[in-house]
């Protein structure tokens, strides 16, 4: 006897919704729920945690993240253009910076960074110095790569439209070329600060005075602390949703109203309204 | 169509001559120009006909130095284009140029369009390049239309502020590449008819089309190029209705009944 397309449909949803059941109930007599209350959502911790892991915590990742962002971006757009410019010397430092930063964990700069600067030259960074550069360092790398798409995704016409008007090349650039491209790359680069954002937690290798604790060094010092399992780690992986799922929820926002697609969007709205009055 | 522009009010008062000798140009291997002579009247208006790839848009470029000509000499009024130290945005300032494409600038109104140049560049005050842009606007009647974005523009309305941007710059030649070519058929006539009142109003212009029709009733001059070579020219009756070489018959009879028969 032969499915119909929808009872086919039918069939696929039942079996996909008997096996979520099947899991569910398994995970309910195998799992001690005493236990995992109790290493994972202790509330005692949890008040003992606050106000000091928003108030330390989430304030310094934020900042940390905030000033290697901002430096990133600077050293990223310089890198772009170097990476797009005529003299050539100019290319080849930024693809073998580029390369080279890309190509690293950058944990490997967090170390360098926290022990390296002090032991090579003396300097001695304060923790919001050594996270930043480290995150910027590394940031810039990536940041120049999404950059470099997004100046190269603005049509050639554009360029040569601006230099026929009589602009100079800069001028060009400045009020033409790097408008549309910011636009087109202001999503990837927000993705970049949720990256970015995660790789704060990095500067735990180096260590650092209580008040300069990010989330992930409360996480870990809380485990010690209150001996109560892994509690403290929850609260800091939600503290980093509460920066990240915004800024996610933001790029995305920002690629739906991007220009090709707002009116394609315009176009499908205009034709959805009267079916779905006409149903009503 | 005529109603759209007001000819009386546009007289260019300063068109250039433009001279090209002997211009080479290669891409590579390939040699697109080889040797183009060719000379344009200041207020002339010449049109170049020819094949795809035959060097057209090459030629049209390399007299704003879009493209950098290998060997040969271009002249535009008192600018020596092909100096090495010619001021390129002093000279691009007086050679206004549309593309097939219009590119038009997305991110800025169409009013924007038109002053961005005349402000930043000339340093106009905003009042000072908002008035000229929207008599430019007005000149080819899309005045209403100057705070729409570009991309909420029909294709013939978008070439439209294509040519009155570039006018807004008081340029003394215009280049057009092809500018009707990718338009809906309907709304060709409106473009080609601002571009007529532009060449009774004493214009230079040097138009690449493949409007024959326009050819004739518009241009003192129509110069044929196949493969990098002028093959033949002189007035749209001699060139368009008694073509004397081969290839230019072939072409034309190509052009004119694309199917053959
Ligand atoms: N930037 C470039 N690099 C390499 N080759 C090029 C470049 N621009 C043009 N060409 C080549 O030069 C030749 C002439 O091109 P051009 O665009 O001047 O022709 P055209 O007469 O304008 O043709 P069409 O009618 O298709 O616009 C073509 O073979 C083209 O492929
Ligand atoms: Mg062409």
């Amino acid at each position: 006897m032969a499915l119909s397309n929808r009872d086919r449909a039918r069939l696929s949803l039942g079996i996909q919704a008997a096996i979520f059941a099947g899991v569910v109930v398994v995970l309910i007599i195998i799992i001690d729920w005493a236990a995992v209350q109790r290493s994972f959502f202790n509330l005692e911790p949890v008040m003992a945690m606050f106000p000091e892991v928003i108030t330390v915590g989430l304030w310094n990742t934020v900042r940390y993240t905030f000033f290697g962002f901002i430096f990133g971006l600077i050293g990223g757009t310089v890198l772009a253009l170097m990476r797009i410019a005529s003299f050539p010397v100019y290319r080849w430092i930024a693809t073998i910076y580029i390369e080279f930063f890309r190509g690293i964990p950058a944990i490997l700069v967090f170390i360098a960074l926290g022990f390296g600067a002090s032991l090579a030259f003396g300097l001695n960074l304060s923790t919001l110095q050594t996270a930043s550069t480290a995150l910027a360092i590394v940031g810039a790398a990536y940041i120049a790569e999404t950059i470099r798409a997004g100046l190269q995704a603005v049509p050639k016409g554009q360029m040569e439209a601006a230099r026929a008007l009589g602009m100079p090349a800069w001028r060009a650039m400045v009020t033409i070329q790097i408008p549309q491209a910011f636009r087109i790359v202001l999503p990837p680069l927000t993705n970049e600060a949720i990256l970015l954002t995660k790789d704060s937690s990095l500067i735990f290798v180096v260590g650092m005075a209580g008040s300069a604790a990010e989330l992930t060094k409360m996480g870990r010092d809380g485990i010690t602390m209150y001996q109560a399992g892994m509690t403290p780690l929850v609260v800091a992986g939600i503290c980093y949703l509460i920066i990240t799922v915004p800024l996610s929820i933001l790029a995305r926002r920002m690629e739906e109203r991007s220009p090709a697609r707002s009116s394609r969007k315009r176009q499908k709205k205009a034709t959805a309204s009267p079916v779905t009055s006409g149903v009503a | 169509m005529s109603e759209l522009v007001g000819t009386p009010e546009q007289v260019i008062s300063d068109p250039a001559g433009v001279v090209i000798d002997d211009l080479h140009k290669s891409f590579g291997d390939v040699e697109v120009l080889k040797g183009i002579d060719m000379t344009v009247s200041p207020g002339q208006v010449v049109c170049l006909i020819g094949a795809s790839g035959s060097g057209k848009s090459t030629l049209l470029r390399c007299v704003n130095r879009l493209e950098d000509p290998d060997a040969g000499r271009i002249t535009v009024g008192d600018f020596e284009a092909t100096d090495l130290d010619v001021n390129l945005d002093a000279m691009r300032r007086q050679i206004g140029m549309v593309f097939q494409q219009f590119n038009l600038f997305p991110h800025l109104s169409v009013l924007e369009n038109c002053t961005i140049t005349p402000r930043r560049v000339l340093k106009q005050s905003r009042d000072e390049a908002e008035r000229e842009a929207l008599h430019q606007l007005d000149l080819v009647g899309l005045k209403h239309l100057a705070d729409r974005r570009p991309a909420q523009l029909s294709g013939g309305q978008q070439q439209r502020v294509a040519i009155a941007r570039a006018l807004t710059m008081k340029p003394s030649l215009m280049l057009f590449d092809e500018p009707t070519s990718a338009l809906d058929p309907e709304t060709v006539g409106e473009v080609l008819a601002i571009m007529r009142d532009l060449a009774r109003a004493g214009m230079t212009m040097i138009v690449v089309t493949h409007e024959m029709g326009f050819a004739r009733e518009v241009a003192d001059r129509v110069v044929f190029l196949d493969k990098g070579v002028v093959v033949e020219e002189g007035t749209a009756k001699q060139v368009i209705g008694a073509p004397t070489q081969p290839r230019t018959q072939d072409f034309l009879r190509r052009v004119l009944n694309p199917l053959g028969e």
